[in-house]
């Protein structure tokens, strides 16, 4: 009797709890208690900025190298894990699990977010893909999408050297053509680019200035993109300036203070 | 509980159910970062180079491609893929069940569990052709979805391995879909409640995989074989078999192709002669 007033848990004698239960109980609360902090703390660090091209959406899903169309790739794809193991292995992380969305494509892998986890083009999950769902190709040949740059936000664009995303690029020469002015170096990313974002996360404005698309998204927006390229390079000196030091810089700055996105 | 535990140390037999769930959990080690098998245990990636797919996801993503000429590229991976399984499953018939898949391991624990609590009745009547049709409604469904049907939303395997591979990413702080993670356990939980209530009921009847390699038991290489005259009739044989495989009826005939067998060397380690009557033999 003086034992159980000591304890300090006395109520769960009486409800009938022995010992090894309680344990039990009190490790799974600590473990879903410290997951969920563990979560909710995640949450606070990522600040989200409005990414470039905010009126263009991706149009589709972005699916990993050397995928098939997406009707054959649905069909063949059997969500095994393969690729997203086999990515994670190779440290990119950049495959995912497709959750909501298209409930076809549920389960099947996909990549979700260019500007924390680009494709490194390492073209390790086409080799191993069991279905036959990623074909083996060159990393030339990669069809994932097209990227994008938004004029207003790109440095380059805008009185500024900067070259990073033609740095990060694994394509290099082939993919960036460069139209230098004293309006800066002005980047473009010609057709032969393959979407595999990694300008997108070395892009050093706050939330990129680079956005991929699919090839799809491409072809139809293709002739609008085109005419703006045009129209900005045959802009007099003063309705560029009109445009870069009212409309774009004050944009530039204001994500530029925005927190970095984890470099990991 | 007594019939369960089966003393082998006085036979020097080894132990064959100690064996196979080290021969499962070296297939769980790449979530220890030991990569001997990468992937869901429907498509996988042995020892980093040997692709492999299950029979019945290459059948349904054959299907769902609704393709079923070999030309192309694509196709001939998927069928060098499933070439492997085929070999190593008319060499050892339904072992895949008891030795590699890891639901059975998670079957058991309920199966202890259930035993704590009460001894229920196992005895169902549903026909074991009842997989067969699944089978066929499944195949239908992936034709009619251009989906993997079962393997894609259905499949213990891929939501097992898709709910690990979510543990794994979420506690490395690695983006994970929660609605996968959500929905891949519920299905798990779904089959354990199954498990919990008709004990079996999926392994015996209804699990498409399974009857796709049972079908090799009757030619596999691997297979029960009796030794004559002595059998006691104590039929602990059946009693331990949690698969149903009626082995004391058949007792008096040279061997057993049960297409519900999977080899998990229960009715071995639990005959009373301890492995002289009942044997598990590969080849003539």
């Amino acid at each position: 009797m003086f034992t159980s007033a000591l304890c300090p848990f006395k109520f769960l004698l009486r409800t009938g709890v022995t010992r090894r239960e309680f344990l039990k109980i009190s490790i799974i609360a600590v473990t879903l208690f410290g997951s969920s902090g563990g979560c909710s703390l995640k949450k606070g660090i990522h600040e989200e900025a409005t990414g470039p091209l905010p009126d263009i959406d991706i149009g589709g899903i972005i699916r990993p190298p050397g995928a098939l169309p997406e009707r054959e790739f649905r069909a063949k794809c059997i969500s095994c894990g393969v690729c997203v193991n086999v990515c994670h292995v190779m440290k990119y992380d950049a495959i995912q699990i497709m959750g909501t969305g298209d409930i076809k494509s549920f389960g099947t892998p996909y990549i979700k977010d260019m500007r924390d986890f680009p494709c490194g083009l390492c073209m390790e999950c086409p080799r191993h893909c069991p279905t036959g769902a990623l074909r083996k190709i060159e990393k030339e040949k990669v069809a994932m999408g097209q990227a994008l740059i938004d004029f207003g936000l790109c440095f380059g664009w805008n009185g500024d050297v900067c070259l990073s995303c033609s740095k990060a690029c694994p394509l290099g020469a082939k993919v960036f053509d460069f139209y230098n002015s004293e309006w800066g170096n002005q980047p473009f990313i010609n057709e032969d680019c393959v979407g595999c974002g990694l300008c997108v996360k070395y892009c050093p404005l706050g939330g990129s200035a680079v956005k991929v698309v699919t090839k799809n998204k491409y072809s139809e927006i293709r002739s609008w993109y085109l005419d703006e390229f045009r129209r900005l390079r045959e802009l007099s000196q003063d309705e560029r300036y009109a445009i870069v030091y009212s409309r774009n810089m004050p944009e530039i700055t204001a994500r530029g203070r925005l927190v970095e996105r984890e470099y990991r | 509980m007594s019939i369960d535990r089966v003393d082998s140390k006085r036979t020097g037999l080894i132990k064959l159910s100690k064996l196979r769930r080290f021969v499962m959990l070296l297939f769980l080690m790449q979530f220890l970062k030991i990569k001997v098998l990468v992937g869901g245990l429907t498509g996988s990636l042995a020892v980093w180079f040997v692709r492999l797919i299950d029979v019945f996801a290459y059948f349904e993503s054959l299907f769902a491609s609704r393709d079923f000429t070999t030309r192309g590229g694509e196709v001939t991976v998927a069928l060098v893929s499933v070439l492997p399984i085929i070999g190593i499953y008319l060499v050892f018939g339904r072992a895949f069940c008891g030795w590699i898949c890891p639901m059975d391991f998670l079957f058991e624990i309920m199966d202890r569990m259930r035993v704590r609590i009460q001894r229920k009745e196992t005895t169902f009547k549903i026909p074991l052709e009842t997989g067969y049709v699944f089978i066929l409604i499944f195949l239908l469904a992936s034709m009619l979805s251009e989906v993997p049907f079962f393997t894609n939303y259905l499949s213990h395997l891929t939501n097992l391995f898709r709910f690990l591979t979510g543990v794994f990413f979420i506690s490395f702080a690695l983006p994970f879909s929660p609605v996968v993670l959500v929905y891949s356990g519920g299905i798990i939980m779904l089959f354990l409640g199954l498990e919990y209530l008709k004990p079996r009921l999926w392994c015996r009847v209804l699990c498409p995989v399974g009857k796709i390699y049972g079908a090799f038991n009757k030619i596999s290489l691997l297979s029960l074989r009796f030794s004559e005259g002595e059998c006691g009739e104590c039929s602990l044989c059946d009693q331990v078999c949690y698969m149903g495989v009626k082995i004391a009826q058949n007792i008096d005939r040279p061997g057993l192709r049960d297409t519900n067998c999977i080899y998990c060397g229960r009715c071995v380690e639990g005959c009373e002669t301890k492995g002289r009557l009942i044997k598990m033999k590969i080849g003539g």
